[in-house]
């Protein structure tokens, strides 16, 4: 098969979603109009922004902080270690070996040293692990980003990720979590920073390959706190239906947000929770502003937000052993 | 045969050559959209022929967080 694009090197990536196969070098080019298209026509970035990148270590956060750099934007990269046994220690290895060859010196937290790792946390708390992981990672997002003055967080969320986390919440009727379902979540109050997900243009498939052509060495161990997770039964679903018909995914996600062009936030539709820490609820009606969480001055909904909740939960649990 | 190895499942199989690339995934039971098919530094398309005494790697790309 010929590059349908230069139609003379051999193909080395098949896209049936996008009738069309491409050689390295026209793939990149592809990819990056992708993001780039992404990016401008929901208006994600801008040049002058700080984008703190959450990179985890696995393909599509790294691609995603390879991609931004190549088209110039001031990044860093935010890596918070899980404390997960072995697994953790690797993808720290790979974001470090990655950012190191790169000259760039990712901000780390770890989870460990903050008291708080993941599976020992959702033991004590006694609540799902991912559910525990998303609490703990938001927080710190909105921390460090707030803290050292990005301006912007970016994680690496692609389109299988979207177009799974749409079927469920329409198979559930969420109509709340449907609401908020956006490529991008406006900077909602004074440390609560804008959330980007550049890569909601480009499939799993699209930034593997890129990855791998580019020579990035990423984690391809799956996390092990995921092995159940609902959304892999959505993507399986999803992956099914693409087989069948290329392009369903893509029409299915870009459909929905054709639909609902309202960013989250900016309607003001009642009851929405408008801000962009998910955990924290807005109990005080539409119009009113967060408050201080009066244990780490993080804004919050409540007395005291969610990580703080979850990390005193976590500390009785400890002591009663 | 053809060596295909699954480094993620810590699986490896031994298929009669040669085939292409879709036949061998089909064989598998995996679906095309799910994995990219490396031999080398090289990305394979499903319509690529694989020779006997060849080794591919098939790698899931489905990530669950």
């Amino acid at each position: 098969m010929k590059c349908k694009r230069c139609r003379k090197a051999d193909a080395a990536v098949d896209l049936p979603s996008h009738n069309s196969a491409f050689c390295p070098g026209c793939f990149f080019l592809f990819f990056r109009r992708q993001v780039v298209e992404g990016i401008r026509t929901l208006s994600l970035l801008s040049p002058e922004d700080r984008v703190l990148v959450c990179v985890s270590g696995g393909k599509d956060s790294l691609v995603l902080w390879d991609v931004l750099m190549e088209l110039g934007y001031r990044t860093e990269g935010l890596h918070i270690d899980l404390g997960i046994e072995g697994y953790s220690d690797r993808s720290r290895e790979k974001v470090l070996a990655y950012a190191g060859a790169r000259g760039k010196e990712p901000i780390v937290v770890d989870l460990r040293a903050e008291g708080i790792p993941i599976p020992e946390a959702a033991k004590r708390a006694r609540k799902e692990e991912c559910s525990v992981c998303g609490t703990v990672k938001r927080y710190f997002f909105n921390r460090i980003a707030a803290r050292r003055g990005f301006t912007v967080v970016a994680t690496g969320h692609n389109l299988d990720d979207e177009s799974a986390r749409l079927l469920g919440n329409l198979l559930h009727w969420d109509q709340d979590h449907l609401s908020r379902q956006h490529p991008l979540l406006p900077e909602m109050a004074e440390g609560l920073v804008r959330k980007v997900k550049p890569l909601w243009r480009v499939s799993e498939l699209e930034t593997a390959a890129y990855g791998f052509l580019s020579g990035i060495d990423y984690v391809t161990e799956e996390c092990p706190m995921s092995l159940d997770a609902t959304s892999l039964v959505y993507k399986e679903a999803l992956s099914l239906i693409e087989e069948k018909m290329p392009g369903t995914r893509r029409h299915f996600y870009q459909g929905f947000l054709h639909q609902n062009r309202d960013v989250p936030g900016n309607s003001g539709a009642p009851g929405r929770r408008e801000c962009g820490n998910h955990d924290e609820k807005n109990t005080g009606g539409e119009a009113s502003p967060p408050r201080k969480c009066i244990s780490c001055d993080a804004p919050t909904y409540t007395e005291t937000c969610s990580y703080c909740r979850l990390k005193e939960r976590v500390t009785k649990a400890r002591e009663r052993l | 045969m053809i060596r295909v190895r699954i480094p993620q499942k810590n699986k490896e199989l031994e298929v009669p050559g040669p085939r292409r690339v879709g036949d061998l995934l089909a064989a598998a039971g995996i679906r095309p959209t799910t994995v990219i098919v490396t031999q080398g530094k090289r990305l394979l398309t499903r319509d690529q022929r694989v020779e006997d005494g060849e080794t591919i790697d098939i790698l899931s790309v489905v990530s669950g967080g």
